[in-house]
Formats: C-alpha cells, sequence, structure tokens
C-alpha cells in the first residue's frame, strides 16, 4: 500500500506533466478566481433586484390601471370579456412605458453586463482546466477564428483585384 | 308554422300574458366552461404544429449556395415587363420566408405576377465559426456576390436593389460602394438615424455592452432576441394573440394565418457576433451610418455618394423601426429622383399582410416598372 501511494506521490511532484501537478501549480489562482466569481455573482444579484423593483412596480401601476378600468361586478361573460382587455390595455401601457424609458434601459444593460461578467469568470476557470488537459482554449480557438475571418477577406480582395487586372488585360487586348 | 308542426325539441315556450318576453336560452356556466375547455385543447394542440405549416410556397430554383446564403430565383408566372432584374436583399432577423408567408400575402408573388424578375438572398444560420463575419462580408462578399450572380445570368449590367429592414441597411451600404451595379435602390423600413428611433428595442440598444457580449458569448443567441422582441407588444401581442386564436380556434383561415406568423416569429437564427457588434455599436449607438462616419473593412460609407432613384417605403406604426429612423435616408442621398411612401400599417403589416397587397405593392411594383426598362 505504502509502495501505491508513494508512486503516486511521485507522479504529483513530476515537474511539467500531468494534470495533477498543473491543478496543485494553479491552486492559490483557482481560490482568487472563486472569490472573485462570488463577487460577480453578489454584483449579479444587486442589478436583479434593480431590475426586478422596476418590473414590480410596474406590475403594480397596471394592476391599479386594471381594477380602475374594469367592470367593479363580474356577472356575465361581457364582464369578464371588458375585464380582459381592461388587464390587457392597462399591462400594455405600463409596461411599453417601462421598456422605453432611460431608466430600464439603463438598469437592463447593467444587469446583462453582470450577466457576461458572471458567464465570463465561469469561462476564465474552464480555460486553465483546458489547458491543464492540454486542450486548446477558448481564447485561442477564438484567435484563429478571427484569423481564418481575416484570411477569408484577404483571398476576396486579391480575388477580386486580379478579376480587375484580367478585365483591363483583356480591353487593352 | 303552427305549433303542431314543430317538432317535440323545437316546441317554443308560450309566453305568459302580461309579463316581460323571456330572453333566449343562454348556454348554462357548465356549458361554457366546457366549450372554452375544448377550445383550449384544440388550441394546445394546434400550437405544437406550428412549425409543420408551409410556407414559402412560391415556386423557386436555387441558383447559388453557400455556407452563408442561398441564392433564390422564383419562376417567373406571366411573361416579362421589366428588363431590370429585381435583388431582394432580406434582414438577418427570422428569415426570408416573411416574404412569400401564403399565397395570398406574398410580396414576392405580388412582384412576379406584375412582371418583375425576382432573386432573394435566403441568410443561412451562421454558425460558432463565423463570430467574426462582419458586415463587411455580408456586403462586399455574399451580396456582391449575389449582384454578380444575377448580373451574370440575366444578362444585364445593373438591377434594382430591394432590401428589408437590416436588408434595406445592407442594400443602403452596397449601394454607396457598388453604385455602377444598381440601377435602382427600393428599401422598405430601413435601420437608418437611430438617434431619431424611438422603439424599446433603440432603448435597450443605449446601454447594451455589446463588445462584452460579443467577447463571451460569440454570436447573438437567439433567446437574446426573443426577450428583444417581448418587450416590443408584451401584452397587445404577446398575450392577447393567444386569447384570439383560442377563440377563433375553430376558424381555419384565422389559425393558418395565425400559425404562419408565429412560425416566423419564433424561427429565429443566431446573428454573427462581429456584425451584431457593428449592428448595436456602430449604428444604434453612435449613429455612425446616417454620419457618413460607419467603416466597413477600410472603406469609407457615405451615403450622400448614393445618386440612383431611391424609393423608401416606410410604415406609420413600425415598433421595431421608427419611421422616423427611416425617413433621413432621403435628405441624406444625392439622388435627384427620390420617394418616400408612408403607410398606415406596422413592420410586418407592410409586406405580409392584405392591406400590402392591396395598397402598398401597387404603388411599389408602379415605381419600380416606370425605373426597369
Amino acid at each position: 500500500m505504502n509502495k501505491m501511494l508513494s508512486f503516486w506521490t511521485d507522479v504529483m511532484k513530476l515537474p511539467t506533466i500531468g494534470p495533477m501537478y498543473a491543478f496543485s501549480k494553479d491552486v492559490s489562482s483557482y481560490a482568487s478566481d472563486f472569490v472573485s466569481l462570488g463577487k460577480m455573482m453578489a454584483e449579479l444579484k444587486t442589478s436583479m433586484d434593480s431590475y426586478w423593483a422596476l418590473v414590480s412596480t410596474a406590475y403594480a401601476k397596471a394592476m391599479k390601471e386594471t381594477m380602475e378600468r374594469a367592470p367593479k361586478q363580474l356577472l356575465t361573460k361581457d364582464d369578464f370579456e371588458n375585464y380582459r382587455r381592461a388587464a390587457i390595455e392597462a399591462f400594455e401601457d405600463a409596461f411599453t412605458e417601462l421598456f422605453a424609458s432611460p431608466e430600464f434601459s439603463a438598469v437592463y444593460g447593467k444587469m446583462f453586463s453582470s450577466q457576461l461578467d458572471v458567464s465570463r469568470s465561469i469561462q476564465g476557470i474552464a480555460e486553465k482546466n483546458s489547458k491543464t488537459l492540454n486542450l486548446p482554449t477558448r481564447s485561442e480557438v477564438d484567435e484563429i477564428l478571427k484569423d481564418v475571418a481575416e484570411l477569408k477577406r484577404s483571398v476576396r480582395d486579391l480575388k477580386r483585384s486580379m478579376e480587375i487586372k484580367d478585365d483591363g488585360a483583356r480591353t487593352t487586348t | 308554422m303552427t305549433e303542431q308542426e314543430l317538432r317535440p325539441d323545437q316546441k317554443q315556450e308560450v309566453q305568459p300574458p302580461g309579463e316581460p318576453p323571456k330572453e333566449l336560452k343562454q348556454p348554462s356556466v357548465a356549458d361554457e366552461v366546457k366549450e372554452a375547455y375544448r377550445k383550449l385543447d384544440k388550441a394546445r394542440a394546434v400550437l405544437h404544429t406550428a412549425g409543420d405549416i408551409e410556407v414559402g410556397q412560391t415556386p423557386h430554383e436555387v441558383l447559388a449556395e453557400t455556407r452563408a446564403y442561398r441564392l433564390l430565383h422564383y419562376q417567373q408566372m406571366v411573361s416579362k415587363t421589366a428588363r431590370t432584374p429585381i435583388l431582394v436583399v432580406y434582414a438577418l432577423i427570422n428569415r426570408s420566408y416573411i416574404l412569400d408567408l401564403q399565397h395570398d400575402k406574398s410580396w414576392v408573388k405580388s412582384l412576379l405576377s406584375q412582371g418583375f424578375d425576382i432573386y432573394l438572398v435566403d441568410w443561412k444560420n451562421p454558425t460558432a465559426a463565423d463570430k467574426y463575419v462582419s458586415f463587411d462580408d455580408y456586403v462586399n462578399c455574399y451580396i456582391d456576390d449575389c449582384v454578380n450572380a444575377v448580373l451574370k445570368k440575366t444578362k444585364v449590367d445593373k438591377l434594382t436593389l430591394h432590401g428589408y429592414c437590416m436588408g434595406g441597411t445592407m442594400s443602403t451600404m452596397y449601394t454607396t460602394l457598388h453604385q455602377e451595379k444598381v440601377r435602382n435602390l427600393a428599401v422598405i423600413a430601413p435601420v437608418v438615424d437611430t438617434e431619431k428611433d424611438t422603439t424599446v428595442i433603440g432603448n435597450l440598444a443605449k446601454h447594451m455592452d455589446v463588445d462584452k457580449m460579443v467577447n463571451v458569448i460569440g454570436n447573438l443567441p437567439c433567446e437574446q432576441l426573443y426577450a428583444c422582441y417581448s418587450a416590443l407588444k408584451p401584452f397587445k401581442q404577446g398575450v392577447n394573440k393567444y386569447f384570439n386564436l383560442v377563440q377563433n380556434i375553430d376558424n381555419d383561415q384565422f389559425v393558418g394565418n395565425f400559425l404562419r406568423i408565429e412560425k416566423w416569429l419564433y424561427d429565429t437564427p443566431p446573428i454573427a457576433g462581429e456584425t451584431f457588434r457593428q449592428w448595436i455599436g456602430d449604428i444604434y449607438q453612435k449613429n455612425l451610418l446616417v454620419k457618413n462616419e460607419m467603416k466597413l473593412g477600410n472603406e469609407l460609407i457615405d451615403l450622400s455618394k448614393i445618386n440612383v432613384p431611391l424609393l423608401n417605403i416606410i410604415a406609420d406604426e413600425d415598433h421595431l423601426v421608427s419611421p422616423q429612423c427611416s425617413a433621413p435616408l432621403n435628405d441624406v442621398v444625392s439622388s435627384a429622383d427620390k420617394r418616400l411612401m408612408r403607410f398606415h400599417t406596422g413592420h410586418v403589416g407592410l409586406i405580409a399582410s392584405l392591406y400590402s397587397q392591396n395598397n402598398v405593392l401597387p404603388k411599389v411594383g408602379q415605381w419600380l416598372k416606370a425605373r426597369s426598362q
């Protein structure tokens, strides 16, 4: 048993290969990644609170308007139909006003940005894992995609300039 | 008819003299609940089949196909009376079959019936590998390739470029850079001056951190677009339309029309990341297009260079692209022959409705025909 355990200890100590070495080397940076992820989650929570506060206010306003516009008693089918119409109108007015307001735009933008921060942080941790396993990371693949897109444009431009030259040559002859 | 002639179930109650006449027998609450449940159940079943409904049925052939697009050529319905072919450039949002939704509301079919030769750029879904595909690629590569293919097939030197919504904006960009291939520019609800846009989309775009979004997510996912759409007319269209569906569930024509639009609304491809970055950052946030400061690759888009005949078709009740956002195109181009047509309808009603067939298309066809010989 001792022999078996010491074998694994030796593997862990190997300087440049093996996922365990890479993991143990990055322990402190993993810890700080998780701390910053926690902070971002807290920021997202704050942004979401602001978002839901606006939505709740609009909802309350719509409900109040519905009560004012809708029939007071629901006795007939028409009463229900009029209630539905009043509710749709009131909710449409309240929420359209909300979605078109500069305040909502700012709060929604901040919440979306916080969401992206959380995703980016998780992606950062995943990238470390990819590196540990000797896999290409998302950023590396991204760089290649960017290069491919630029190469395609260069080929397109070259083709076009060759076509123009060919046309010019044909016209001269 | 005497009382004796009535079958027992048809016998009428005799009104006692002196009493007010009784109203016709109302269905009981239980009957109404049962009927409502039947309609709801039918609506649920019908909605599950929305994806199967057929759209885009006007006969066509695929003239060219790449990873990015299919170039469709529609079969002529009448003998060609207009010499200049029309290349329709659809938007990158949802699918092009909205222009050929059903036989009686088809933009394409109407133009064919007026004697035009119609081609359409049908964009394909960008994949994760297309993250860096930009407007430069769409305009200077894909649209240009399609224009060249149409010119080659029809053996003419110029065509009419006809763009809808974002496709209108791309057609406008193309015309500034390749005007020698464009006889007429006809755009429907193009996004041009976003400072004047009053829509919810314009409002949401103002504070979007689009650079971060593209870096983190890549292409714009369809869920994000659904979120935007649901904020447009959240209750009148988002909720009320389903009430209307349930109420009209036994009307086959209503259900068919509903399902076709529903299918289109939820048939949303992603948008290539770099293109979306330019769309929101350059066009909506910085308003570079109308300021003549937008660049595609190294080339500046200068709208004042446009001098071909211009037709700008806009809708007064457009809640996706404000008419105030589209109309300024006519002010910034140099064309001597330019026309702004305004119609009292919405963004989709402008192209896929009976209103459009009766009021919009005859005028559009007339304008195009006069400039297509």
